[in-house]
């Protein structure tokens, strides 16, 4: 292949190279190509096949608005697919491959899709998933068969299933003003804004500021555009209240001002420093934003506009102006706007032969002719391209007159050959931040474009995205939308007198059977697809859009929205604005998963260790998380199976004594004058009549009468008690209580804190229990006399402050030692060196589950917000003496129901363990689908008893008790017969823990 | 979303926790009305425009918040601390 | 009295850390040794609560939202309506408040053992604390003295800034050794110390 780098020109370094590959072949470039830029200078012209019919295709536009050449970049295990070459920055040692292509981008079987066209035509998938109406492939079966063919042929690129291995952040940003795009437009902008002091952010989505300025041919303040930009930028960088963010695209408008962009830190760099992101996703709050966002310009629908070589205008210009790259060696244009002519000229400028202009208009200005002229280019007025003739690109187009007021096409077709189209149709100004922001685009009929409407936000819209499409009106209006009181004096602009209102002509259509004319390239739509549309009754835009997948690829349409609108309103006679138009959606560009997910992965999401974490670590605690925490499961000895682990911890409380870290327990600190009235209207049960120094279990409903949380309230004085929850509810429970504080009761003097993190808390269970406190409490007693059953005390332990309280959750005598978060280790420590003599045992989470489930003690398993207090056999904690929250409620003729779900116990009777889940029915053998009447919330072995045994919901639960019944688990395959029996499952009368 | 906290400032709407309609007024707590429980509990309008709802500032001062806000546009007219509206449902 | 087990274990390694050949952009430590009280006052006791305050620990603060003062090792900071954390070293700061705040002014909770203070400082601090925290730093925006209550990863979290380049961040204990994990990660790139 020959280079197409031209001799000169360019903004990149010419005299370092770059080395990289594209489908295993090295190529190269230098500093300040892009994949794109590198590959046409090395003549490669075919960057992908198409979405659906496999076509080839080359560069259509040259950035992010680029629909066909997409890549995926290859590093190691890790592909990153779909990315716009035109954006990629080439750096030695890119690995890149084209998509969707078997085997290679030059021989492509699945072109035979081509063939296939009359069968992929819109609404392929609607139709294909209906399948027929009888028959073997009968409705959605049909799918099913076509998908894992269609799936293989049709698609974009393919993503990794390799980790991301990548660094990606997160950066909050506050600033005044906000300006999005750094061309003419932004840059003046900013300065005018910066000029009141205003702390200023401008984010530009390549990586130099310049936009328009850096392939323009116009000369400003007398000198190139891009030097004047380029200095213009540094000047700015170096204001103390500016903060100029390159290779950042803002992607997403949300509301309060609040906008989303992507930084690519080092997606340009070979080599990462320690620590540097790959990307960078920043969250801007702007006092005011200033959308420079510059236009995107269309191409012209015709017969054969997909063919490689067919190019926009300014991109045929900028591949040239700022890469030194030409597209072709001799390049015509085809238009329906004087941009073009401009684009002409800076070509020519570049040293690239214009040969022919094809204009749709009958008749154009002085300056454009002028400019055929000098370029000696012929100029073909009211004519149209019909057809393109290709190889591998572009070898020639067909040129026939063309009646712009019919739109009909007449006349000889005559051949013009040219390795090179540049289209122009016009320009889109880039308003998908303001549409994102929720407004309504509103039709321009001058630049026959959709402009920004009035902002529902602290926005403005500058520059040639207001619909400015020169230079010089661009930067008076910039510097005013900067700041009102502007007074930049602003630079001169020599260019050429053209006016790039397009006329209304958006689609070529002969009349006889002609080359497909794609609207969508990135979608494969073509505009018999939206006539078929039509025919099939789709005519809302937002119909056509589902139905044809219309602007629905990743490049939401940029270039296609504004001409299949314009074809569907030709089709049904309306105006294009009455066509309407569909509303832009966040990311402006394609964002990785990974710049969204930030930090929050892996090792660095946020979970809470107890205290004493470290302890059970080096003494074989396996965890596992219990929502943020990380709690101990089981101590597993060598060998043990988790079910030998914790049965042995559970044998051991019950026989002798254990230890148990209950730091996690939701703690509240409840304090003021009206606490205990607060208390007595949250609780079911009375807590003003609690002593000082006591504690007690309560239960709290929500307004509903439906239970919400229990746990254990100490009053630690009068005016001041400690509320415990169950680890799970700390967070709401505080919530609620807050409401009710804020919201309904604000004449309480209450205050609230939590205090969960400020107490590190060891359980110790068992008939020896009491003996390990006598061997290591001073300073109080913890007899029956000095601390009966629900009494409080404090003393030391090792010379460290504790509070103690007896409470039970086992059953089992037991205490909980309560000291400082700081302290906890020591004290646990202590405890386990007392215990020594006792043989002590820590045990885990299954162990404490194992215990209360043989006591028939609930927890979030069992208040799962469907129960009542009479379903957990907990009637008899609702006082009758008051009203609290939920007593209204609790009456309702619904929940009395005696059909209602209740608590009971089960038993296995076949020694087989019982699932969590498991469903209880009266079939004997698993039936599908069964008639269930409750499940099982938990499950275990239990040592006490010698059997499997659980804890389940069961309609009629209390009058089933000695009936027997089969737990059933389909999905796990496991079916057994267990006997119902009470929740009380051990120790009914409960001597062991008032013992 | 941004949420401007009467104590704490404009705050990223992600720091508060919505709690519900601020224009439903609770019962007596002695009523054994279970028409005025049940709407109080279940019925919710869901207007088009202006609305005031309870927010509390969770990732920040912890006060709850009645929020003036049009259910259609999100814009806030008006926030004021729960606390301050002596009967945060009467208005 | 005993000192507090740090929560942050084997996570703590005092050194240079991250991207740090050229120069540390932030300094990491987390203050112990000191006494965290808040302060609570009722609706109508905010002031005789502040003068409470000021009596007891010579800080004295305004009655406006997040005011607060440092005064070496003490300070004081408002984080809600009638809500104060006091920090100081003097052992005796929980009893002095006490007896200076009867639950007829305001309540008042320990909360030593329930927070840990990281101090970070140094020239990269905004940038650093940017990463984290969606408050807006700049000193005009966040003076020194103040205090902010805010998340970070949905975490509770104070900060009050000590100066131009210094600020404490008050998490939860059983966040703490995450947190300063998450902290470190943060810091890689500009370099960090912890001392």
């Amino acid at each position: 292949m020959t280079s197409s780098r031209l001799p000169n020109g360019g903004q990149i370094e010419r005299a370092k190279s770059v080395g990289f590959t594209f489908d295993g072949r090295a190529y190269s470039g230098h500093p300040g190509d892009t994949l794109a830029s590198a590959l046409l200078a090395n003549g490669v012209t075919l960057f992908g096949r198409s979405f659906k019919y496999h076509r080839p295709r080359g560069l259509l536009a040259a950035g992010s608005d680029e629909p066909n050449a997409l890549v995926t970049i290859i590093s190691g295990d890790v592909r990153e697919p779909n990315v716009r070459a035109t954006e990629l920055e080439i750096f030695d040692g890119l690995a890149v491959q084209s998509q969707n292509r078997f085997p290679s981008l030059e021989h492509d079987l699945m072109a035979v899709n081509q063939l296939a066209g009359s069968l992929l035509s819109a609404g392929f998938y609607y139709k294909t998933f209906m399948g027929p109406a009888i028959g073997p492939l009968k409705s959605t079966r049909f799918w099913m068969f076509c998908e894992r063919f269609i799936r293989r042929a049709a698609g974009l690129g393919k993503a990794g299933i390799a980790a991301d291995p990548d660094r990606y952040e997160r950066m909050n940003a506050f600033c005044d003003v906000l300006v999005v795009g750094s061309g003419p437009a932004g840059l003046i902008a900013a300065e005018a804004a910066a000029a009141t002091g205003a702390r200023v952010i401008i984010a530009e989505e390549r990586p130099v500021a310049g936009g328009s300025l850096l392939a323009s041919g116009e000369i400003i303040d007398g000198r190139n555009p891009a030097v004047w930009a380029r200095e213009k930028a540094e000047a700015l960088a170096n204001l103390p209240n500016v903060r100029f963010l390159t290779r950042t695209s803002v992607w997403g408008y949300y509301d309060g001002n609040v906008l989303t962009a992507v930084q690519r830190v080092s997606d340009h760099k070979p080599n990462r420093t320690k620590g540097q992101p790959r990307q960078r996703h920043w969250v801007i709050r702007a006092g005011k934003t200033i959308l420079a966002t510059g236009a995107f310009e269309r191409p012209i629908v015709f017969p054969g506009n997909d063919c490689p070589g067919v190019m926009l205008a300014d991109a045929v210009r900028r591949f040239a102006v700022e890469y030194g790259v030409a597209a072709g060696k001799n390049v015509a244009f085809f238009t329906n706007n004087d941009s073009a002519y401009d684009a002409a000229r800076t070509l020519s400028l570049a040293g690239i032969a214009v040969t022919t202009i094809v204009d749709v208009r009958p008749d154009v200005s002085g300056a454009c002719r002028d400019i055929a002229n000098i370029l000696g280019a012929e100029l073909l007025l009211g004519s149209a391209v019909t057809g393109t003739h290709a190889g591998k690109s572009l070898s020639a187009i067909t040129v026939q007159h063309f009646n712009m007021t019919t739109g009909r096409i007449s006349g000889a077709p005559r051949e013009i050959k040219t390795d090179c189209l540049g289209v122009s149709g016009g320009w889109s100004p880039v308003i998908h931040l303001a549409s994102q922001a929720g407004g309504k685009p509103e039709w321009d009929e001058d630049l026959q474009a959709f402009l920004a409407p009035e902002p529902n936000q602290n926005w403005v819209v500058t520059g040639s995205a207001a619909g400015y499409m020169d230079t010089i009106s661009v930067l008076s209006d910039a510097a005013t939308k900067g700041s009102a009181k502007s007074r930049l004096v602003l630079p001169s602009v020599e260019a050429p007198m053209l006016d790039s209102s397009p006329a209304p002509v958006f689609e070529i259509e002969p009349a006889g059977k002609s080359q497909k004319a794609f609207v969508d390239f990135q979608h494969d739509v073509t505009a018999s697809d939206i006539r078929l549309a039509y025919r099939e009754g789709f005519h809302s835009v937002e119909h056509l859009k589902r139905y044809t997948t219309l602007g629905m690829a990743t490049d939401q349409g940029k270039t296609s929205n504004v001409p299949g609108l314009a074809i569907m309103a030709d089709i049904r006679g309306i105006s294009i604005p009455d066509a309407g138009t569909t509303r832009f959606r966040a990311p402006f560009t394609p964002v990785s998963m990974g710049a969204i997910a930030g930090e929050r992965y892996g090792d660095l999401r946020p979970h809470r260790l107890t205290p004493m974490h470290d302890w059970h670590i080096s003494n074989g605690a396996k965890t596992y998380e219990a929502g943020l925490w990380h709690r101990p499961m089981i101590y597993g000895s060598h060998g043990e199976t988790i079910e030998q682990a914790y049965t042995r911890e559970a044998r051991a409380v019950r026989e002798g004594v254990g230890i148990v870290d209950v730091s996690t327990l939701g703690k509240i600190d409840i304090q003021g004058p009206d606490a205990a009235e607060f208390l007595d209207r949250v609780y079911t049960n009375m807590f003003s009549t609690l002593p000082v120094g006591k504690a007690r279990y309560g239960l709290m409903l929500r307004e509903d009468g439906i239970v919400f949380d229990d746990g254990t309230t100490w009053r630690l004085g009068e005016t001041q008690f400690l509320m415990t929850t169950t680890t799970a509810n700390a967070g709401p429970v505080m919530q609620h209580l807050e409401y009710y504080l804020d919201c309904v009761w604000p004449e309480l003097r209450v205050h609230l804190t939590s205090v969960t993190d400020v107490w590190a808390g060891a359980a110790i269970s068992g008939p020896k229990s009491r003996s390990v406190l006598e061997t290591c409490v001073t300073g109080t007693k913890v007899d029956n006399t000095a601390l009966p059953f629900m009494g409080i005390v404090y003393g030391r332990i090792a010379d460290i402050p504790v509070m103690i309280c007896r409470l039970s959750f086992s059953g089992e005598l037991a205490y909980e030692v309560y000291s400082g978060a700081g302290h906890g280790t020591r004290i646990w420590e202590a405890l386990i060196a007392a215990g020594k003599q006792f043989d002590i045992v820590p045990y885990g989470l299954e162990a404490l589950g194992t215990l209360r489930i043989e006591k028939g003690h609930v927890t979030g398993a069992e208040i799962d917000g469907r129960t009542t207090a009479h379903d957990l056999h907990l009637g008899w904690m609702l006082s009758k003496k008051k009203t609290y929250i939920g007593s209204a409620m609790i009456n309702r003729p619904g929940l009395k129901d005696e059909h209602r779900l209740s608590l009971v116990g089960l038993i296995s009777l076949d020694n087989q363990s019982i699932n969590g889940g498991s469903h209880i029915v009266s079939d004997k053998t698993p039936r599908e689908p069964a008639d269930s009447f409750g499940h099982v919330t938990a499950a275990c072995y239990s040592p006490a008893l010698g059997k499997y045994i659980a804890l389940a919901l069961v309609k009629h639960g209390t009058s089933m008790i000695g009936k027997r019944a089969f737990a059933t688990d389909l999905l796990r395959d496991k079916h057994g017969a267990v006997e119902i029996v009470s929740h009380h499952m051990f120790d009914k009368d409960g001597s062991r823990m008032h013992g | 979303m941004i949420i401007k906290c009467p104590y704490c400032g404009p705050r990223d709407v992600i720091e508060f926790t919505y709690q519900g309609d601020a224009t439903r007024k609770r019962p007596d707590p002695s009523s054994t009305d279970q028409n005025l429980w049940n709407a109080y509990i279940y019925d919710r309008s869901n207007p088009a425009k202006s609305h005031r709802e309870f927010w509390l500032h969770t990732g920040g001062c912890r006060q709850h918040l009645v929020v003036t806000r049009d259910m259609s546009t999100h814009s806030i007219s008006s926030v004021g601390f729960a606390r301050d509206s002596k009967h945060a449902g009467d208005q | 009295m005993v000192d507090l087990q740090s929560p942050l274990g084997v996570t703590f390694i005092p050194g240079d850390h991250g991207n740090a050949a050229g120069g540390v952009g932030i300094t990491l430590h987390e203050r112990t040794n000191i006494s965290l009280i808040q302060v609570t006052a009722w609706n109508n006791t905010i002031p005789t609560v502040l003068t409470a305050i000021g009596s007891a620990t010579g800080v004295i603060v305004q009655n406006k939202p997040g005011h607060g003062r440092v005064a070496g090792e003490k300070s004081v900071f408002g984080f809600a309506p009638g809500r104060f954390m006091v920090t100081g070293a003097t052992p005796d700061l929980e009893q002095r408040l006490r007896a200076a705040i009867s639950t007829d002014l305001g309540t008042i909770v320990a909360l030593t053992h329930g927070r840990t203070v990281i101090r970070i400082s140094g020239s990269r601090v905004e940038w650093v604390l940017a990463k984290l925290f969606a408050l807006d730093f700049s000193e005009h925006a966040f003076p020194v003295g103040t205090g902010r209550a805010t998340l970070h990863h949905d975490i509770h979290t104070l900060i009050q800034r000590i100066d131009e380049n210094s600020f404490d961040l008050y998490v939860f204990r059983s966040f703490a050794r995450s947190f300063w994990l998450t902290l470190g990660h943060a810091a890689e790139e500009v370099g960090y110390r912890v001392e």
